[in-house]
């Protein structure tokens, strides 16, 4: 599985001394991207019914076969499909506050950073497989296991990306504020904190898809409801159209769940220039 | 009359009147790197004065123990009484700077750059907003309160980081090579509407910078440095001074000569004397 770009690679446009344009410029973007994702999606849907016609159904089933099991499956399956998106939230959301604390104290700490930084290093290296395995070990509980397997491989993105939005601070900033005396507590409010918002927001966007992933994964293994043990039952039940269905299903929360991040992210940094490349 | 004698002569009379900032003697080394050199200058209550020098001569470093950000190896710096590094806190209100660049925060409008200096003297909300308005208002910003920072001109900019500096009703003003990064037009209109505002609130400022025409236009006096930096050349400029465009091209060769030859400024600036008759 593909992981997330670590390292944060956002910086203001302006600093990146690419042309800013106006804001609705962006749209006719959106709309061909859009286009392109109908197209594309309809040439799957196209290459699978094609593709039934031709082999057994348990290998690959009519995408209308496929239709009716989302459907069943948005009928019965609501309550498994929410422990799932409750499990994803609780995750992101600890890792993203917790994360965040840990990357501001690496950041601004001189005699903590470099023991956090080298822990948080430690820990990237650590397989997603190799905490699974040892979550089953450490924990009894399932919703332990999953929220701490999700929390351990979440963690480190937040952790390393606000470390670097804070490195990453133009020290002139600094001095500008230091001009004013402020205390440690109003450096963080009106500084450091309003710089990383857009770090956050960047890792949120590129863990999210991963955080999906982890999560039914870690149902699979780890636990007996939730998206991830459906599709596990549906595997063993030779379900191949209930395997198919959830992943639609996955593949359209990931899609709604990245609007929503860019909605709330077109709201929060409202202040940036977009850029345009040509 | 030799405007250039008599100004040495008021550079020492004015030392002793009520000094803001008082440096004796003072030295900084960064490594082997000696910035600053048996330094001695005075800046009294309310007037506006220029250190004026080639880069590279320590003017900010100047700027940096004055305002406390760095202490001295040697020597004292005393500002309004106390030494700005020691007693940083002391000085909390009492001086802003405005820079080279506008240093403004792009997630803040120019309003909420305009009060940040307030927010950080922890004065209420209104009150700040009130003053920033005020503030944006006299640099003629009205109409652009709630622009970004991205939205903005740098001249436009440039006005907003300086009411940010004198929202906080500061007693001591610095002024970092504000003007050096625009335009020439730009830079002439902010030069003059600046030392208009801070004659009209009688703050005294330090403004540091290498165009000779911009220290003439706008200070009471003239401290030229050397590399590293120490007192070359004191002189004051008195508004009849300035208006006497002879006498400003004298001031003028004189400062030239003391920063060694050829100036930036005069390249910088063909109209000169021209301008100067304007002002």
């Amino acid at each position: 599985m593909s992981q997330p770009a670590r390292t944060a690679s956002s910086v203001t446009p302006s600093r990146l001394g690419v042309r800013a344009a106006a804001r609705p410029a962006a749209r006719p973007g959106r709309r061909r991207d859009l286009t392109a994702l109908c197209v594309v999606s309809v040439l799957l849907i196209l290459a699978m019914e094609v593709a039934s016609r031709f082999v057994p159904p348990f290998i690959m089933p009519s995408p209308l076969v496929v239709g009716q099991a989302v459907l069943e499956l948005l009928t019965s399956d609501w309550h498994h499909v929410s422990v799932t998106l409750l499990r994803l939230g609780a995750a992101v959301g600890f890792s993203m506050l917790v994360g965040v604390l840990i990357g501001l104290l690496m950041g601004t700490s001189r005699r903590l950073g470099p023991y956090l930084n080298s822990l948080v290093i430690i820990d990237t290296g650590i397989p997603a497989l190799s905490w699974m395995l040892v979550a089953v070990f450490w924990f009894k509980d399932p919703e332990a296991r999953i929220f701490f397997i999700l929390t351990v491989i979440l963690l480190p993105f937040y952790a390393l990306n606000v470390y670097e939005g804070v490195r990453s601070m133009p020290k002139e900033w600094v001095d500008m504020m230091e001009s004013f005396r402020p205390s440690r507590w109003q450096l963080m409010r009106y500084l450091v904190i309003p710089h990383i918002v857009q770090y956050v927001f960047m890792t949120t966007k590129s863990v999210i898809g991963y955080a999906i992933r982890m999560v039914i994964f870690a149902e699979l293994v780890a636990s007996a409801v939730g998206v991830g043990s459906r599709m596990s039952l549906a595997q063993s039940t030779f379900r191949i159209d209930y395997v198919l269905a959830w992943t639609f299903l996955l593949v359209v929360l990931n899609l709604v769940l990245q609007s929503l991040l860019n909605l709330a992210e077109r709201h929060v940094l409202k202040w940036r220039a977009e850029a345009k490349v040509r | 009359m030799n405007p250039t004698a008599n100004s040495t002569a008021n550079a020492t009379t004015t030392a002793q009147g009520d000094a803001f900032i008082e440096m004796r003697d003072v030295s900084k080394h960064f490594g082997d790197f000696l910035a600053v050199d048996q330094l001695s200058m005075t800046v009294r209550r309310g007037e506006i004065v220029a250190l004026l020098g080639r880069t590279g001569a320590g003017k900010s470093t100047v700027m940096s123990l004055s305002m406390g950000t760095i202490a001295p190896d040697q020597g004292t710096v005393q500002v309004g009484g106390v030494d700005p590094s020691r007693e940083f806190d002391a000085l909390r209100g009492k001086m802003a700077v405005a820079f080279q660049t506008d240093r403004l925060l792009p997630w803040r409008t120019a309003v909420e750059n305009a009060e940040l200096g307030l927010l950080i003297l922890n004065r209420s909300k209104a009150e700040a907003r009130e003053a920033a308005l005020h503030w944006l208002a006299r640099v003629k910003l009205e109409g652009a309160e709630h622009k970004y920072v991205h939205e903005l001109s740098g001249g436009m900019r440039q006005r907003v980081s300086l009411a940010r500096a004198l929202a906080v009703d500061p007693e001591l003003i610095f002024l970092d090579e504000v003007f050096s990064q625009l335009d020439h037009v730009t830079s002439q209109v902010l030069r003059r509407d600046f030392s208009r505002i801070v004659r009209e609130v009688g703050k005294t400022c330090v403004f540091v910078t290498h165009r000779i025409e911009d220290a003439l236009d706008i200070a009471d006096r003239i401290y030229v440095l050397d590399a590293p930096a120490r007192v070359c050349l004191a002189l004051s400029v008195s508004e009849q001074t300035r208006r006497d465009p002879r006498a400003l091209a004298d001031l003028h060769d004189q400062i030239a000569q003391a920063i060694g030859g050829d100036t930036e400024s005069a390249d910088h600036d063909p109209n000169y004397s021209e301008n100067q008759d304007l002002s």
